[in-house]
């Protein structure tokens, strides 16, 4: 049996809140495999980011551990956290955060070259040949719709062909047409490229496209689907 | 209003405290300069006084003469039916053998004395003690006590002398009885000037100068008592123009800065300014608010600046006080006058460099429309797109700059050099654009090949940002210009003067008076001197040198005979292309009425070879040929050269300024200069070898451009601290690419190596600007601005290790300013910055 591509284990996250301790998770205990759509539902403040934050190696948690294609992030250094998001995890964001200084196709491969990868250009091309956007490679941000900036945002994140991808309300703001075609790209993703995909999102309609749906509750999960 | 530009302007102000704080002191150091070069050079010339102008007492009118008067000529004027109060005086210097303080001396008739003279401690009138050669009567500022022996060298004489009375005069000055001054100056029956207070029933001094011209021999000149002192503040004009001008560099710099300290504010808070203009704001309210900012910088920088200012005047005062010294005239400089105007002044500038240096950005603001406030990056890409209108701009500058450079002065001032120097930077200003694109993309590729993906981000960036970046280049580059226009300015007139010692200075030892020499102060050594020297073993060749202080043209100037036959043999004096040196000084041997000019000279009154010089000197005008035109860098006034026979026909005292002596093949310096020792026992002199009178010469070069290079300095500190808020201010607009960055796998290393590589790439561009800025700008300040001002020819000479090590420091320095930016950028925490949409 293989181990699941992102597993949290007793996961605790808590904030100190004007010298009170804040919950924002706690107890969660989830396991998720690889080539999987996963939506995480819940109201604002669930714990929805936290969890996504704590998935993308980008915090650590209070208590339990967070097991990231079975490293375990807690255990591993800053250089070690960083390396394992520049090659395991890609992000996508509701507000698409491309760079606004540097051309489609040099949004894409931003991340290879972070990495120091070879190869990082035909890689972009590819991925944005992925997203149907190969002919807007020279276009700047401002210069893009907000479907086809996520679309770029998409062909970045999986540019590394992360094993885990991880979307922040993605189509939080698109409007319905643009949004299914980026939910379409997000399930290819888990489909074609084998990725566990991780969907924080409010939307009910959007669960429709994912294997799994689980719902957060004030920091709990009230259903792991 | 006032409301909305607390919570709008000067609350972000205080949370962003570091670089607020950088942007005022950029504002206070551009503000302090100007302070401090104001009163400085106003106290050190301004209130300028000629050591000399001590104890004048009321006199309105002067009787001069080059080399002096004869006394009968005071009889003489002392005897007319005329009421007039007649003084003599004959002038010099005493340097005090404890201290070497050079003190005035000024000889009077103490029967009757002037009313400074009247208020004496231990008054000691008696003849006798008037009589005694070795009285003296000290001013309450030198701090001697009556009765106190001093030991005073006075030209070539070292003697004891006893206070016999101390007056109250916080000057510095010793006065003796006329008749033992002539004594202890060597000039019996001689007086320096004769002055004149006229009746209060006919105060008119132009009727009285009129009068008494008819009553004095041709060649002494009567005159208006404050016209030498006015000369000598012309004298300085030029001076201080070139210091006051390069004192506003730092202004500029600092102008470049609030500019886009307010570019970056405006575009900060595009949407802010949407939203507030949606809720009823108007243009002119929103134009009012950032020209607010903009204010508030010039009136904090104005408020620190003036009291920075005030305090580095003080140094200040004491580097222009020794330049004066060195280069003009014997002067002490004035106190430092700190009043409202120079309050009024500096809020003024302040004010003035920051509303100006926020026009744009502010007007820019007002023409913000709501909708506009969303679409980020649009900015930038119209800025790009004007790029083309900018580039034309600069060509036009450029086109005004060459026409200024080849102007002619305008009252002797290079009014159209500043103008040239003003346009190359504006020109400058408006190719930054396209040269931040064009280098940017340049470097791109090698950027991310050498520096790798932070470099590639940092170039890009760059380029994204094209409006700032240019900006922020051309503040840099301003400075660095600066610097090395002044540094090849300077480089140049060392080497010019380094060159021309070598062939000036062809003497083996040279000898003149102890008694302190400088600027307006030529003692004198005793004629028996030279023939003691001539005769001694290993001696070759003497060549003995006076030299006066003439009015020519109610301009100062100086006016030297020597023995032309040695110098023909044994300097290299060069002259003008096209004179043939051989045939002038032949000529001038002979002893007619013939003279060389220095080029100072030739250039400040017009004139060429073959012109005639009618010069004023003792009882008569002599009329000079002028042989030819020769270089000389020791005089800013300008020489006229005669032979001494020539000289001594005119003015028959046989005493010399100093001597150059020329030893035989193979005769040990040493000990020639201790048989000179010898046979000049009991005369104070000062025997220079040819080396050491080259290091002095060079040391007094350096120390006068000590200042030069302070300013120049701070012009530099302004443009680096500026260039650390800007990157501040980048670092806090951008936070969301840097968390974005951190998202995408960089570390934290990597994100503040980025920043490192923003200030690397804008330091290399601002260099490269500023280089070829500066290299452009020395031309105008060697060719126009020196030569309009004081007259030079210079050679160009590339100081290149100086240059070298100082760029690399300014780049050093950039990329130090940066340090701080790029670690705020590393411990951005991207989870909060991500999140805050």
């Amino acid at each position: 049996m293989t181990a699941p591509a992102l597993r949290f284990d007793g996961v605790a996250k808590y904030y100190e809140s004007e010298g009170t301790r804040v919950a924002a998770l706690d107890g969660i205990t989830l396991d998720f495999a690889a080539g999987r759509f996963v939506a995480l539902v819940g109201r604002s403040g669930c714990g929805k980011s936290t969890l996504l934050n704590l998935a993308g190696a980008m915090d650590l948690p209070s208590a339990g551990e967070v097991w990231i294609g079975g490293q375990a992030a807690s255990r591993l250094s800053d250089g070690q956290l960083t390396a394992l998001r520049r090659h395991r995890i890609g992000f996508v964001f509701q507000f698409f955060q491309l760079m606004p200084t540097l051309p489609v196709v040099e949004n894409v491969e931003l991340p290879a070259l972070l990495a120091g990868l070879p190869g990082a250009r035909e890689k972009a091309l590819e991925k944005l040949r992925w997203v149907e956007l190969e002919s807007l490679a020279g276009r700047y941000p401002h210069q893009l719709s907000g479907g086809q900036a996520q679309r770029v945002a998409i062909a970045r994140a999986l540019v590394n062909s992360p094993s885990l991808l991880l979307a922040d309300e993605p189509i939080g703001n698109l409007d319905t047409a643009t949004g299914t075609v980026v939910l379409e790209l997000l399930r290819r993703a888990a489909r074609e490229q084998g990725a566990l995909v991780v969907m924080a999102t409010h939307s009910h309609e959007s669960t429709q496209y994912c294997d799994r749906v689980v719902r957060l509750r004030d920091g709990h999960v009230e259903s792991a689907g | 209003m006032a409301r909305l530009f607390l919570r709008l302007i000067v609350r972000p102000l205080t949370a962003d405290k570091v670089r607020s704080v950088l942007m005022a002191l950029a504002v206070t150091l551009g503000v302090a300069v100007v302070v401090a070069i104001d009163l400085a050079s106003d106290a050190a010339a301004g209130s300028f006084r000629a050591s000399m102008e001590s104890l004048t007492g009321n006199s309105e009118i002067e009787v001069t003469a080059t080399g002096g008067i004869d006394e009968a000529l005071y009889v003489k004027l002392a005897t007319l039916p005329v009421a007039l109060q007649w003084t003599p005086r004959l002038e010099g210097y005493a340097e005090v053998a404890a201290t070497r303080a050079v003190v005035p001396l000024i000889g009077l008739d103490l029967t009757q004395p002037p009313p400074d003279l009247k208020k004496v401690d231990q008054a000691s009138s008696s003849t006798d003690l008037l009589a005694d050669p070795r009285s003296i009567w000290a001013s309450r500022g030198l701090g001697w006590k009556p009765e106190q022996t001093v030991r005073l060298t006075i030209n070539d004489r070292t003697a004891e002398y006893t206070v016999r009375g101390v007056f109250d005069a916080r000057d510095q000055v010793i006065a003796m009885d006329i008749g033992a001054a002539q004594q202890a100056m060597g000039k019996p029956a001689r007086l320096d000037r004769i002055e004149a207070s006229l009746p209060r029933s006919a105060p008119d001094p132009a009727a009285w100068i009129a009068r008494l011209r008819a009553e004095v021999p041709a060649g002494v000149e009567v005159r208006s008592r404050g016209l030498a002192q006015e000369q000598n503040k012309k004298m300085l004009t030029g001076f201080r123009w070139n210091l006051r001008a390069l004192s506003y560099i730092s202004l500029v710099v600092g102008g470049f800065l609030i500019y886009n300290a307010i570019a970056v504010s405006v575009v900060r808070r595009r949407a802010e300014i949407g939203i507030i203009r949606a809720l009823g704001m108007t243009r002119g309210q929103v134009l009012t608010l950032f020209l607010g900012e903009a204010a508030l910088f010039g009136l904090v920088g104005g408020a620190l600046g003036l009291a920075l200012g005030r305090v580095m005047a003080e140094g200040a005062v004491k580097m222009l006080g020794a330049t004066v010294e060195a280069l003009y005239v014997s002067s002490r400089p004035g106190e430092i006058a700190f009043d409202a105007a120079i309050v009024a002044k500096a809020f003024a500038i302040g004010l003035a460099a920051s509303l100006l240096a926020a026009l744009a950005p502010a007007r820019e603001a007002s023409q913000v429309a709501p909708v506009e406030a969303m679409a980020r990056g649009h900015r930038q890409h119209q800025a790009r797109l004007h790029l083309g209108r900018r580039f034309a701009f600069g060509l036009a500058a450029v086109a005004l700059a060459l026409f200024a450079y080849r102007q002619d002065a305008i009252d002797g001032q290079p009014v159209f050099g500043y103008a040239s120097v003003f346009l190359a930077v504006a020109a400058n200003a408006w190719f930054m654009p396209a040269a931040v694109v064009a280098i940017s993309r340049l470097l791109d590729g090698a950027a991310l090949r050498l520096l790798g993906i932070e470099g590639h981000l940092a170039a890009r960036s760059l380029w994204a940002s094209v409006d700032r970046t240019a900006v922020l280049a051309s503040a840099l580059a301003t400075a660095i210009a600066m610097f090395v226009a002044v540094g090849l300015m300077v480089g140049s007139f060392r080497e010019t003067v380094a060159t021309w010692m070598e062939g000036q200075l062809q003497a083996d030892l040279y000898l003149r008076a102890a008694a302190g020499g400088g600027a307006g102060r030529y003692p004198t050594v005793s004629a028996d001197v030279p023939e003691a020297i001539r005769g001694i073993d290993g001696v070759e060749a003497i060549d003995r040198f006076r030299v006066y202080e003439i009015n020519y043209n109610n301009k100062p100037a100086l006016l030297g005979g020597g023995d032309t036959s040695v110098v023909r043999i044994s300097r290299r004096t060069s002259f003008m292309p096209g004179q043939d040196r051989d045939a002038i000084l032949c000529k001038m041997a002979k002893g007619g009425d013939h003279c060389i000019v220095s080029e100072p000279f030739a250039n400040k009154h017009n004139v060429r070879a073959g012109d005639l010089l009618r010069v004023p000197l003792g009882g008569k005008t002599a009329t000079f040929e002028v042989l030819g035109i020769y270089f000389d860098y020791s005089s800013e006034r300008g020489y006229i050269i005669t032979d001494r026979t020539t000289l001594m026909r005119y003015l028959p005292d046989p005493a010399i300024s100093s001597l150059a002596i020329y030893l035989r093949p193979g005769a040990d310096a040493e000990a020639v200069r201790r048989r000179i020792e010898t046979a000049t026992a009991g005369r104070s002199l000062a025997i220079f070898s040819n080396r050491s009178l080259r290091e002095e010469a060079l040391r007094i070069f350096d120390r006068t451009f000590a200042i030069t290079w302070a300013l120049e300095a701070v012009a530099i500190l302004v443009a680096v601290l500026g260039v650390a808020g800007a990157l501040l201010a980048l670092v806090i607009d951008r936070r969301r690419e840097m968390a974005l960055l951190r998202f995408l796998g960089a570390a934290a290393r990597q994100v503040s190596r980025l920043i490192l590589c923003e200030a690397a790439l804008l330091g290399l561009m601002a260099n490269a600007a500023g280089l070829a800025l500066g290299y452009a700008m020395s031309f105008v300040l060697i060719y126009v601005i020196n030569k309009q001002s004081f007259g030079w020819t210079m050679n160009f000479h590339w100081p290149v290790t100086l240059l070298l090590t100082a760029l690399l420091l300014i780049y050093v320095a950039t990329i130090l300013a940066a340090l701080y930016p790029a670690r705020i950028a590393a411990r951005l925490n991207p989870i909060e910055v991500i999140h805050e949409e």
